[in-house]
């Protein structure tokens, strides 16, 4: 279907607009890392400095472990991921498709916790961490991203089941699946789009944390990349050509995981599904 | 899966050496310094292992309080003396007295060591750190390009400045200033306070110490710094401390006023000719310029015994050994806490050196009691408030004084257990238990209907299990807080004393009135996720369509939420500089509009948090708008087109009614954060600049616990959020129906 030309001159607009205010600061950030002399400010608009230089860059993999909190970071944020999607996508659907007592209240309990501000449970959540003996271990961690991660992914994935509609299920319901068949087979594809966002969000809560990292781990080899990258910042003499490298580096892995992801979020499977 | 992650958790060298862990906050090239020293220490001491952390100042010290308090932590802590009074006075540190003996402290200049009269009330002075070296000390950097000779008097200072503020092409705006230092930390205006003839504290020092800063010596101060900006003209109009250093090192600054840290960093730059002076001399009294000057050091976990203290002080008396002291001189040129190593030859022939020695013997000792931080505090504001103009020198140091008080009166304040806690705490167990009663039919329904129909339980027991393991006790843990006197005094040994500390909040003026800081929190809530909202969803419809490039201009909208925020909010914070900020930059060419001072001016940081924290959002809604309008069906949209409906219509009567429930959870979560967000209020004014005046409730809460201590009133004012929250999400999703399917 094609749409008429100002339609199309608007969207063009928008987006480039749009486009334009996203990028700036993040050139900005471009900027600092290939300055030399950790110069935070400019006095000029150029992007690329007159001394410009990638020795931010090359320090990062040459003088820092940064392989190392890749690596961390990259096994943290991929469990936490699965466990993310997994638990949610089943709780969601619980909330979405059965009456059941205690659902309303669990539902509201579950966003009270993310209530209270998070610096105050930081004194509690280390004398947590102490007592059970989770300093230093992935399974710290991974619980605590979880944990964080999940409200929003359960939340989110009972309304994205919200829109399937129910009769589809009960279609299959009909040509014999039985409840688990046709969630697996009928509404978890339906709720593709859901199931990438949770997974996108997911990700993202265990790849740029540091507050809790910061407490369960206390030895450098076993950093996250967000913590490497604190190092860098001191009171009053930050590392600022490596923390805005570093920084720049540390998005591609999301740029990469949502182009592989988004081509699932924009083919929408439902259409010609129902007609009702 | 699980037994590998078991697996990883168990995982742990078998190291039967004493493992002693040390915190610092040390720059990069001391790390290197103190890491060579501790492979030197491990070879002579084969049963010990040292283990460095870097932490960031305000991070060591929040988390070395909270590991002491649940009896863990690193055996050592090493900073600046700063922290020290705080640490004593919470008795999270301990006494080092046993391990240093009166002839061994001869052998340190004055004021390496630091003691603190005991706590136990007996009179005896506790050792609290012993130091390895000097500094934190500010000095004149000047560039020999411009400047031949140092001055030596603040005319001098003022005359070199004034030659040196050029503005080479005309355009109104100086090419290069000529005196800069970040004004926006009182810290930096300490050799002016003293120069003018004034202190922080009243003289002689008393216990505990009373603030001295409604001052002549004061206002004189503040009044020169103003006129150095307003008259003189010789300094940016704001000028933080990033914006100084850049300054200075791209040539754009003749001098300028800056720690030990920084300059080994200036004098290896290779486009400026760096040289360090001590500050110069104020005419108008004849006094010199005195910097505050700190030893770094060592201090010993309170929780530390055994084995493991002795091989910590172990450690300590070898970096404190005369060998190991000069080797610090020759490799860091910072200047040795011992003697013997300050006499060295090196110290007189080095030009730096020397300069950095002289300065120190011209400087204070920075005072180390926890009062020093209330002091900051409530300088701060009005100190800010001068520099923008809005506040004569004379008020300014009234408010200051005034201010300080008031700090130093909370950080002391002392609550007595209501005689009523018996009676709360009945009466908390008595609602329990009726809650139990009332509710208890439901639970034998659950029972029943867990039995005859488990499938929704067993879909989501996990989640939720996972979910509340994690909350449940730091929940409680501060709910009992709230009830609590735990603060400064009381940091280990506090009580439960009753609801005094929700009176207060309760009762506070500051947070409840008309200008007060819950309507700037909900102000600042509602604007951010409307936004968030709004522009999610334009974008996502304007994506979602016919459209060429699709694929680039979505990956591209995403690099918002892909960069990590800490850095990209400090980028936004440049760009709203004044006078070199993109912002500001384009408002005036493009526009031709006059130049906005962002972040000098309260409402204006206000806006500029929340175009930050609005360019932060936006593309997280966006994605979750694309996602919801994959659910829509087609048809809907071909109905309305047989039913003609217009663009608009189907876009109000289609689109947005079904994007509804998929939204929902993201407004309502997103709302929520955004009412806890404290990162960007605090990247992005600096801790609540100008003036205080751009808190939102999380942010004033981490300031009166991380600042002042006050652990019951956080928690009590948490508590308060939280409840604010609850109701309103209770209420919006009531009305909203959000638990609700779209199709029932």
């Amino acid at each position: 279907m094609r749409e008429p030309l100002r339609i199309t001159i608007l969207r063009h607009a928008v987006l480039l607009a749009f486009v334009a205010i996203s990028i700036y600061p993040v050139l900005n950030v471009v900027s600092i890392s290939l300055r030399p002399g950790d110069r935070l400010r400019s006095t000029d608009l150029a992007i690329i400095p007159a001394d410009w230089t990638l020795a931010s860059y090359a320090a990062l993999f040459t003088e820092q472990p940064f392989l190392r909190w890749l690596g961390n970071s990259l096994a943290v944020s991929a469990a936490v991921t699965v466990t993310g999607v997994a638990l949610a996508s089943t709780a969601g659907y619980a909330f979405s498709r059965f009456r059941f007592i205690g659902r309303r209240a669990t539902m509201l309990a579950i966003l009270t916790t993310q209530m209270f501000p998070a610096t105050m449970l930081l004194l509690p959540l280390y004398v947590l961490i102490a007592r059970l003996g989770l300093v230093d271990t992935w399974l710290g961690l991974m619980i605590f991203y979880t944990a964080t991660a999940l409200p929003f992914c359960v939340w989110q994935m009972k309304g994205f089941y919200d829109t399937i509609p129910a009769s589809l299920e009960e279609a299959a319901r009909i040509d014999g699946c039985t409840r688990g068949q046709a969630f697996w087979y009928v509404v978890l594809p339906l709720a593709t789009p859901g199931l990438v966002i949770t997974a996108l969000f997911s990700f993202m809560t265990a790849w740029s944390e540091y507050i809790v990292a910061a407490q369960v781990m206390q030895r450098e080899e076993m950093f996250t990349l967000p913590l490497g990258i604190k190092g860098f910042q001191a009171s009053l003499s930050s590392q600022w050509g490596l923390y805005a490298a570093a920084s720049i580096l540390v998005s591609l892995p999301v740029v990469a995981v949502f182009l592989s992801l988004s081509r699932f979020l924009v083919n929408g499977l439902t259409v010609g599904s129902v007609k009702e | 899966m699980a037994t590998a992650v078991l697996g990883l958790a168990g995982c742990g060298s078998r190291d039967t050496r004493t493992t002693v862990t040390i915190w610092h906050q040390s720059r990069p090239t001391e790390r290197d310094f103190l890491v060579a020293e501790i492979e030197r220490f491990e070879a002579d001491h084969p049963g010990v292992r040292v283990r460095p952390l870097y932490k960031e100042t305000e991070e060591l010290r929040a988390g070395f309080q909270a590991a002491v308090l649940a009896g863990a932590g690193p055996e050592l802590v090493y900073g600046p003396s700063d922290v020290l009074g705080t640490f004593h006075t919470m008795g999270i540190i301990q006494d080092l007295a046993p391990w240093i003996s009166a002839e061994e402290r001869d052998a340190f200049v004055e004021g390496a060591i630091t003691s603190l009269p005991a706590t136990d009330g007996s009179g005896r002075r506790a050792v609290v750190q012993i130091g390895d070296r000097f500094g934190n000390h500010l000095a004149l950097v000047y560039n020999r390009r411009f400047v031949t000779t140092p001055p030596l008097t603040t005319d001098d200072l003022v005359r070199i400045a004034r030659d040196n503020t050029v503005d080479g092409d005309g355009d109104g705006r100086p090419d290069r200033y000529g005196l800069v230092w970040n004004y926006t930390e009182p810290f930096f205006g300490i050799p002016f306070l003293t120069g003018f003839g004034g202190w922080v504290f009243q003289e002689p020092e008393s216990e505990p110490p009373r603030p001295d800063l409604d001052t002549p010596a004061m206002a004189a101060a503040l009044g020169f710094i103003r006129d150095l900006r307003e008259r003189h003209q010789v300094t940016p109009a704001n000028c933080d401390y990033e914006l100084a250093d850049s300054l200075f090192k791209t040539g754009r600054a003749a001098m300028i006023i800056n720690g030990d840290w920084s300059w080994s960093d200036y004098l290896a730059n290779p486009s400026i000719d760096a040289a360090v002076a001590v500050l110069p001399t104020v005419d108008a009294t004849g006094l010199p310029m005195r910097p505050m000057v700190a030893p770094k050091g060592y201090s010993l976990n309170a929780n530390a015994s055994g084995d493991q203290a002795d091989a910590a002080m172990a450690f300590v008396r070898y970096m404190t050994s005369d060998e190991v002291q000069r080797r610090l001189l020759q490799r860091l040129r910072m200047l040795p806490a011992r003697r013997a190593a300050w006499d060295d030859p090196l110290v007189a022939s080095d030009p730096t050196l020397a300069a950095s020695r002289k300065q120190i013997e011209n400087g204070r000792l920075m005072p180390v009691a926890a009062e020093l931080r209330a002091v900051w505090d409530g300088m701060k504001p009005a100190y800010q408030a001068v520099l923008g103009g809005t506040l004569e020198p004379a008020a300014a140091a009234a408010r200051m004084q005034r201010d300080t008080e008031g700090f130093i009166a909370s950080m002391h304040q002392r609550v007595e257990p209501s005689p009523l806690v018996p009676v709360l705490g009945a009466g908390i167990g008595l609602a329990l238990f009726v809650l139990l009663v009332r509710q208890w039919r439901s639970f034998v329904a659950l029972a029943t209907d867990l039995r005859r129909n488990p499938t929704p339980y067993a879909f989501a027991f996990p989640a939720v299990l996972v979910i509340f393991a994690v909350i449940v006790f730091p929940f409680v843990w501060n709910l009992v807080l709230s009830l609590s006197d735990m603060s400064l005094g009381r940091f280990r040994d506090w009580r439960v004393v009753g609801l005094q500390n929700y009176a207060e909040v309760l009762a506070d003026r500051r947070l409840w009135g008309l200008s007060g800081v819950f309507l700037k929190t909900v102000l600042w809530t509602v604007i951010n996720v409307a936004l968030h909202v709004t522009l999610g969803v334009i974008l996502a419809v304007a994506l979602h369509g016919p459209v060429r490039c699709k694929a680039i201009y979505r990956l591209l909208l995403i690099i918002p939420w892909a960069v990590p925020a800490y850095i990209t909010a400090l980028t936004w914070r440049g760009m709203f500089d004044y006078e070199y900020g993109a912002v500001n930059l384009i408002l005036g060419k493009w526009l031709g509009l006059p130049a906005v001072n962002w972040l000098g001016e309260p409402l204006r940081a206000f806006e500029a948090c929340i175009i930050t924290n609005v360019w932060l959002g936006f593309p997280f809604m966006m994605v979750i708008a694309l996602g919801g309008l994959q659910g829509i069906p087609e048809e809907l949209y071909e109905a309305a087109r047989i039913d003609r409906a217009s663009r608009w219509q189907q876009f109000w009567h289609i689109t947005l009614p079904l994007l509804k429930p998929v939204l929902l959870p993201a407004a309502t979560l997103g709302a929520i954060w955004t009412f806890n967000n404290l990162n960007v209020i605090w990247l992005v004014s600096n801790g609540g600049e100008p003036q205080d005046a751009t808190h939102i409730l999380v942010s004033y809460v981490y300031k009166s616990v991380f600042n002042l201590y006050r652990y019951g009133y956080g928690a009590a004012l948490s508590t308060v959020m939280f409840l604010i929250l609850l109701a309103f999400s209770m209420v919006f999703l009531q009305r909203t129906r959000a638990t609700e399917s779209v199709y029932r």
